[in-house]
C-alpha cells in the first residue's frame, strides 16, 4: 500500500492554512523591513539593486517548482500515485507566477542597470522559454477532455522539458559566446555583502512560505476536484 | 467451433466504471447484438474486444486463447468504428487505394461499390457524399480482411432500409460461414438476432 | 512498414498540391526578406540563412497534424494500429513519410533559392548540410508531440507553443557554422526520445 491522501490530511491542510498565511504576510514584513529600510544601499548601483530581494527569491523558486513538476511526475508514472501527479499539477501555477515574477523584477532591475529592459543573456532566454514550459503543461492539461490521459500526457511533457532545460541553457550560452561575448562579464553574479545575505535570507524564507501557503491551497483544491479520496472518506 | 467467452470484465474510463461485471460468450455462427443507451459503454465493450483499450480487469479467451497474449489475434478481427476512415478532399477511387495499401491487399473499387449499389459515386469526393452512403463505403472495410470476427459499431445509423437489409444479409451470410459478429445499437430497430445483451441496468 | 510508408506518399500525391505547397510557402517566405530590409547583398544573405530555419520551424508546425492526428480523427489510425506489428514501425515509416513529403521539396528547390540571394556553392553546401541534419531532428519532436496530442484537437497553436522550445537548439546551431556534428547529435538524441514518446502517445491513444 502506498501513501494516500485521505479526510484527515485535507481538514489538517484546512486547518493550518491560517498559521501560514500569518507566518507569511510576519515574514514578508520583517524581510520588507530590513530590505528596504535597515540594509545599505549598493555601493555602485544604489536603491535599485534592493529589487534583488524580490527578484533571486522568485528565480531560486521558479527552477525548484519545475524540478518539483518534474520529479513528480516520474515518481508518478513509477508509483502510479495519483498523489503525485495533483503535486506536479499544483505546484505548476506557483511556478509559472515565480517565473513570470522573476523575468518581470529581473526587466525592472535590468533598466537603471544596464540601461535596457531586456539582455539576451542565456540566463534571461532559458528563463523565458521556461515560462513557455510552465504555460504548455498548463493548457496541454486543459486542452485534452479525458482527463486520465491528460494528466498522462502532460506529465511526459512535464519530463520532456526537464530534458530540455540544460540543453537550452547550453545552446544558448554557446550562442551568447558566439554572438556577444561582451555582456557576459557585465551579467556575472557578483559577490553578496553580508549586511546584504540577511534581508536575502529572510525574503527567501518568506517566499518559501508564500509558495507552501498557495501550494496547500491548490492541492486542496485539486484533491477535491479530483475525488481520489478513498472510499468513505467524506469531506 | 470456436467461441469468444468474456469472464467478468470491468472497465473504467477515468474513475467512471464503465464496463461492470461483464459475461458473455458467442460461438461461431452468431450475432451478438449489443443495447444501450449513450454512453453506457458499447463502443468501450468494442474497443476492448478489439485490443485497443488494454487496461480492464477480468479475461476475454478467443479459440481459449487470451486476447491479450494472442499474436494473431488482430489478424482475426475486423472493427468497423464510426469514423469511416474516410478522406474528405479524396475521390472514393483514391480512398479505396489508401485502404488496399493499409490493409495489404487488392480489390477492385467496382466488386466494393456494387454490393451497395454505388459504383455511379467512384469518381465522387467523399464530401460530396451523403452520410449513409459513406457509411457504405465504411462497412465494405469488412472485404478488405479474412476475419472471423466482426464488430460493427452502430452500423445501421444512416443507412436506408433498402440498405439496411443488404447489410442484415451480409450479416447472416457470414454467420453461415461460421463468422462471429456483435452488433451495437441504441434503438430498437426490430431486428432479431440470436444473442442480446443490454449494458442498461 | 513499406505498404504504410507508400501509403504516406499516395496520400500526399493524392492531394498533389502538397507537394508544390511547402516549396512556395519557402520561396514566399523567402520572397518577403528584400521587401522588408532592402536589396543588400550582404544583408540578405544574412538574413537568408536564419529565414530559411523560420521557414523550416513553420511548414513543420503547420504539417504535424498530417503525421498522426488527421488519420485519427478520421479513423484511419485504427487500422494502421491494427495492422502494423509493432508500434515503432508505424512511428518510424511516418518519420520517413513525413520527411519525404513535408522536408525533401525543400532540399530540391534550395540550390535553386540560393542563387536568388547570390549565395556561393561552398556556403551553400554548409547551409544545406546543416538544415538536412536539423529537419531530421525537428520531424522526429514533431512526431512526438503530434502522437502525444492526439486527444488535443484543434490546438495547433498549443503545439506550436510545445514546439518551439524544442526546436531552440536546433536553430541556435543551425544558423551557426560547422556544427554539423552537433546537429547530428542533436538528432540522434531526439530520436531516442522521439521514439519512446511516440509510440507511448499511440499506446495511450487507443485508450481515449
Amino acid at each position: 500500500m502506498y501513501f494516500r491522501v485521505t479526510k484527515n490530511h485535507i481538514n489538517a491542510i484546512k486547518a493550518a492554512n491560517p498559521y501560514l498565511i500569518l507566518s507569511t504576510v510576519t515574514a514578508f514584513v520583517i524581510g520588507l523591513y530590513y530590505a528596504l529600510i535597515q540594509s545599505p544601499p549598493d555601493y555602485i548601483q544604489g536603491d535599485s539593486m534592493r529589487i534583488m530581494y524580490i527578484h533571486v527569491p522568485s528565480a531560486w523558486f521558479a527552477l525548484m517548482c519545475y524540478t518539483i513538476l518534474a520529479g513528480s511526475s516520474v515518481l508518478w508514472f513509477i508509483t502510479r500515485n495519483p498523489t503525485f501527479n495533483l503535486v506536479a499539477r499544483s505546484i505548476a501555477q506557483i511556478g509559472m507566477m515565480f517565473t513570470v515574477l522573476s523575468l518581470v523584477t529581473g526587466s525592472i532591475w535590468g533598466k537603471p542597470t544596464w540601461g535596457v529592459w531586456w539582455v539576451w543573456d542565456a540566463r534571461l532566454t532559458s528563463m523565458l522559454l521556461l515560462f513557455f514550459l510552465y504555460l504548455a503543461y498548463i493548457f496541454l492539461w486543459q486542452a485534452i477532455a479525458n482527463k486520465d490521459i491528460a494528466s498522462k500526457i502532460s506529465a511526459a511533457l512535464a519530463i520532456i522539458g526537464f530534458i530540455n532545460i540544460p540543453i537550452i541553457k547550453f545552446s544558448v550560452d554557446w550562442w551568447n559566446t558566439l554572438h556577444q561575448p561582451a555582456s557576459i562579464s557585465k551579467l556575472s553574479a557578483p559577490s553578496i555583502d553580508v549586511s546584504m545575505m540577511l534581508p536575502l535570507s529572510i525574503m527567501t524564507l518568506a517566499s518559501l512560505l508564500f509558495l507552501i501557503t498557495v501550494f496547500f491551497i491548490r492541492f486542496r483544491i485539486e484533491v477535491l476536484d479530483n475525488k481520489i479520496l478513498r472510499a468513505g472518506d467524506e469531506i | 467451433m470456436k467461441e469468444l467467452r468474456i469472464e467478468d470484465l470491468n472497465c473504467y474510463r477515468g474513475s467512471h466504471l464503465v464496463l461492470k461485471r461483464l459475461n458473455f460468450s458467442i460461438n461461431s455462427g452468431e450475432t451478438l447484438l449489443v443495447r444501450g443507451d449513450n454512453g453506457s459503454g458499447k463502443t468501450t465493450l468494442l474497443r476492448v474486444l478489439s485490443n485497443y483499450i488494454r487496461s480492464y480487469e477480468g479475461n476475454i479467451y478467443f479459440n481459449e486463447l487470451k486476447i491479450k497474449e494472442d499474436k494473431n489475434y488482430k489478424n482475426k478481427f475486423t472493427f468497423i468504428g464510426q469514423k469511416n476512415s474516410l478522406k474528405d478532399n479524396l475521390s472514393v477511387k483514391k480512398n479505396l487505394k489508401l485502404w488496399e495499401f493499409l490493409y495489404n491487399r487488392k480489390i477492385l473499387p467496382i466488386e466494393i461499390l456494387s454490393e451497395f449499389n454505388l459504383s455511379q459515386l467512384i469518381d465522387d469526393d467523399v464530401s460530396s457524399l451523403s452520410d449513409g452512403q459513406r457509411k457504405c463505403i465504411s462497412i465494405q472495410k469488412l472485404r478488405f480482411s479474412e476475419s472471423i470476427l466482426w464488430f460493427l459499431d452502430e452500423p445501421f445509423v444512416f443507412l436506408d432500409e433498402k440498405n439496411s437489409k443488404i447489410l442484415m444479409k451480409k450479416i447472416e451470410d457470414f454467420n453461415k460461414n461460421n463468422g462471429i459478429v456483435i452488433v451495437t445499437t441504441n434503438i430498437d430497430l426490430g431486428l432479431k438476432f440470436q444473442k442480446e445483451i443490454n449494458l442498461n441496468v | 512498414m513499406y505498404n504504410l510508408i507508400l501509403r504516406d506518399l499516395y496520400l500526399a500525391l493524392y492531394s498533389s498540391a502538397n507537394f508544390f505547397y511547402t516549396s512556395s510557402f519557402f520561396i514566399l517566405i523567402l520572397v518577403l526578406l528584400p521587401f522588408i530590409f532592402g536589396t543588400s547583398i550582404d544583408q540578405l544573405q544574412l538574413l537568408f540563412k536564419g529565414t530559411l530555419w523560420i521557414g523550416l520551424s513553420l511548414s513543420i508546425i503547420l504539417t504535424m497534424e498530417r503525421i498522426f492526428n488527421t488519420d485519427y480523427e478520421d479513423g484511419n489510425l485504427d487500422i494502421i494500429l491494427q495492422k502494423n506489428s509493432s508500434l515503432e514501425i508505424i512511428v518510424i515509416s511516418k518519420y520517413i513519410s513525413h520527411w519525404l513529403v513535408y522536408c525533401l521539396p525543400l532540399f530540391i528547390i534550395l540550390p535553386l533559392l540560393s542563387l536568388l540571394f547570390y549565395l556561393n556553392t561552398s556556403d551553400v553546401f554548409a547551409i544545406f548540410l546543416n538544415l538536412l541534419l536539423g529537419s531530421f531532428g525537428m520531424i522526429f519532436i514533431a512526431t512526438f508531440v503530434s502522437a502525444l496530442t492526439l486527444a488535443a484537437k484543434r490546438t495547433i497553436f498549443l503545439k506550436a507553443i510545445i514546439m518551439i522550445p524544442l526546436f531552440v537548439p536546433f536553430v541556435i546551431f543551425g544558423s551557426g557554422d560547422n556544427s554539423w556534428l552537433i546537429l547530428l547529435a542533436l538528432s540522434m538524441l531526439s530520436f531516442v526520445v522521439s521514439i519512446y514518446v511516440s509510440t507511448y502517445g499511440l499506446r495511450l491513444y487507443g485508450e481515449s
